[in-house]
């Protein structure tokens, strides 16, 4: 797989495009993990991307955390490109299939982050436009509630009831079996 | 300030203030019952967000693949009509009248599938297809050139969504469905089968098969891959196959020592092969066609699951097999007074009382679905019901 897609790598590295985050930190980085973002994807197709691409809504922090991602995917995605042609070689789905598992480590070691950060994380990679860094974060958001009452979802999100007594009561007149 | 696990801050980070994006961390809650109810109750903008129709149509398409078991459907017998009874655990046990169908006397459950339910009428006139969740119906006429030769009539059905529709995992709501008829002539050696599309509204040219004598059993049929599968019963038994991409019609013989079993369901088995399940005493034999080396199809015994060794059952009492979830491969299974459910996977297994005296007949319709019923309730109705019961 990895001779397949060496002529690619060669010609993605001679595109480089600058990503500045928000603190004015530059990221160089090559096209291939740039155009995960569909953002930046289409700021490449339009030509916009001369002298760097500002990101005013992401620091350097949660920039360098996108990248990591991006550079791992796009690596991924690349290699995928490169299989395919060989889909019934047994040998290549073993490949996939290792790729696949390092792939599933690679997110869940990248998930360990607090709460903040990923919360940022979500921000970015909808500002981003990158879906699987999105689905990846809110679902690590939406797992963490599962069986939660809604007493304890508040407490671990700081977040304050504003229903009414009368809206409380009612909800859980309309669904009751859901609190028992 | 990168910390692992749960910070014990005092206060900690609230999710971002957007609601495009709390949408999209709702719309990936697990697809369980109470998931929705205790999101709607935790403050104004989650309960807005749960409760917008769009979402809980993007929810339902989300989670279709991965839809709970949320309990089965039967014929009732002294209470005439659709029974539906829970099988999940509390918080996501749903109420047993959750479910109500009206008017239900002359209606008779042929097929449930893909969240979706198959009725006919007694005078055979026309189907009914109902989603149980949305309480959407179609009610569509049975194809007018089909009952006209003298003695045929419907003998089963099946309902189906677009491979697409239930694999996809796209967002997009779409409620395209078939649903296929078979039927037969008095002397039940001839099966004709036509196949509605709920996206043109038009039943395609019946296919017809000739056999020795034999009539199709109220087992339900099971989907393989784009193939439907029914048990025929006679002198012999076999499998009647319909595939539906190619339009083919064809009899598949039971394997050698296994000619005629009575307590048995057809399903889809690992690899995309069509299975069965029989039962003998306490032991479940998994069946399975699959071809051999010349690349003949053949029958192999995959698997005999010693249910003596898994459920609290004493040495007399008799097992039946009441029905097959497709998609989360749950066996439903039960004595005189108990049904249990036992995915074949983990073999975890929950036990149900039940009386089956009040069951028209053993057949269980096994019912997955992303349950979002009661979310999605206009606050101005709600205002009205507050407003009677505070006087």
């Amino acid at each position: 797989m990895a001779s397949a897609g060496s002529g690619d790598e060669k010609a993605a590295a001679a595109a480089m495009i600058t990503l500045i985050s928000s603190d004015n930190e530059k990221f160089e980085v090559t096209e291939a993990t740039a155009t995960l973002s569909q953002t930046i994807r289409h700021m490449i197709e339009d030509g916009c991307t001369d002298g760097g691409v500002p990101l005013p809504n992401v620091t350097s922090k949660i920039l360098a955390r996108v990248i990591e991602y991006c550079k791992k995917h796009a690596t991924a995605a690349a290699g995928e490109e490169g299989s395919s042609s060989s889909f019934s070689d047994a040998a290549f789905l073993e490949v996939d299939r290792a790729f696949l598992e390092e792939l599933e480590e690679f997110d869940d070691a990248f998930l360990e982050v607090d709460r903040a950060t990923l919360f940022d994380l979500i921000l970015a990679a909808n500002y981003l436009d990158i879906k699987g860094l999105l689905n990846l974060t809110c679902q690590k958001v939406a797992d963490s509630v599962k069986g939660k009452t809604p007493e304890q979802i508040r407490e671990m999100y700081n977040i304050v009831n504003d229903l009414t007594p009368e809206e409380e009561a009612e909800i859980r007149r309309e669904t009751q079996w859901a609190f028992e | 300030m990168a910390r692992r696990g749960r910070p014990s801050s005092p206060a900690p980070t609230p999710p971002p203030d957007n609601d495009d994006i709390l949408s999209e961390i709702l719309l990936r809650l697990a697809p369980a019952p109470s998931s929705l109810p205790r999101a709607s109750l935790v403050c104004k903008r989650w309960r807005r967000l749960v409760t917008d129709p769009a979402f809980l149509r993007r929810f339902r398409a989300r989670h279709r693949r991965g839809a709970p078991l949320l309990g089965f459907f039967t014929d009732g017998k002294r209470v005439r009509g659709v029974l539906f009874t829970p099988t999940l655990e509390p918080p996501d046990r749903l109420p047993r009248g959750c479910f109500s169908f009206q008017p239900a006397d002359e209606w008779r459950i042929l097929s449930c599938r893909h969240g979706l339910v198959l009725l006919i009428h007694s005078e055979q006139l026309q189907v009914l297809v109902w989603d149980p969740v949305t309480g959407d119906q179609h009610r569509i006429a049975v194809p007018p050139g089909l009952l006209t030769r003298e003695g045929m009539m419907v003998i089963d059905g099946a309902v189906l969504r677009a491979t697409g529709d239930v694999h996809g995992g796209t967002d997009t709501q779409s409620s395209t469905f078939r649903v296929v008829l078979l039927c037969s002539e008095l002397e039940f050696s001839r099966a004709f089968a036509c196949v509605y599309s709920s996206e043109n509204g038009v039943w395609s040219d019946p296919l017809s098969i000739s056999y020795p004598p034999m009539f199709v059993t109220n087992i339900p049929s099971a989907l393989v891959g784009s193939s439907l599968y029914w048990y025929l019963i006679g002198d012999s038994a076999a499998i009647l196959e319909f595939d539906l991409d190619r339009q083919r019609l064809a009899l598949i013989e039971m394997p050698y020592g296994y000619e005629m079993p009575f307590n048995f369901c057809l399903i889809p088995a690992d690899g995309g092969m069509l299975g069965f399940l029989c039962v003998s005493n306490h032991d479940v034999y998994l069946w399975k066609r699959t071809t051999d080396g010349g690349g003949a199809a053949v029958w192999v015994l995959e698997r005999t699951i010693e249910l003596n060794n898994l459920l609290p059952l004493s040495s007399h009492e008799a097992l039946k097999i009441h029905g097959f979830a497709e998609d989360g491969k749950v066996l439903l299974i039960g004595t005189t007074d108990c049904i249990f459910t036992i995915q074949l996977e983990s073999m975890k297994f929950a036990r149900f009382n039940i009386h089956l005296a009040s069951l028209n007949s053993r057949i269980c319709h096994p019912f997955s679905s992303v349950y979002t019923s009661g979310m999605g309730l206009g606050d101005e109705q709600e205002n009205e019901l507050l407003l009677d019961t505070s006087h």
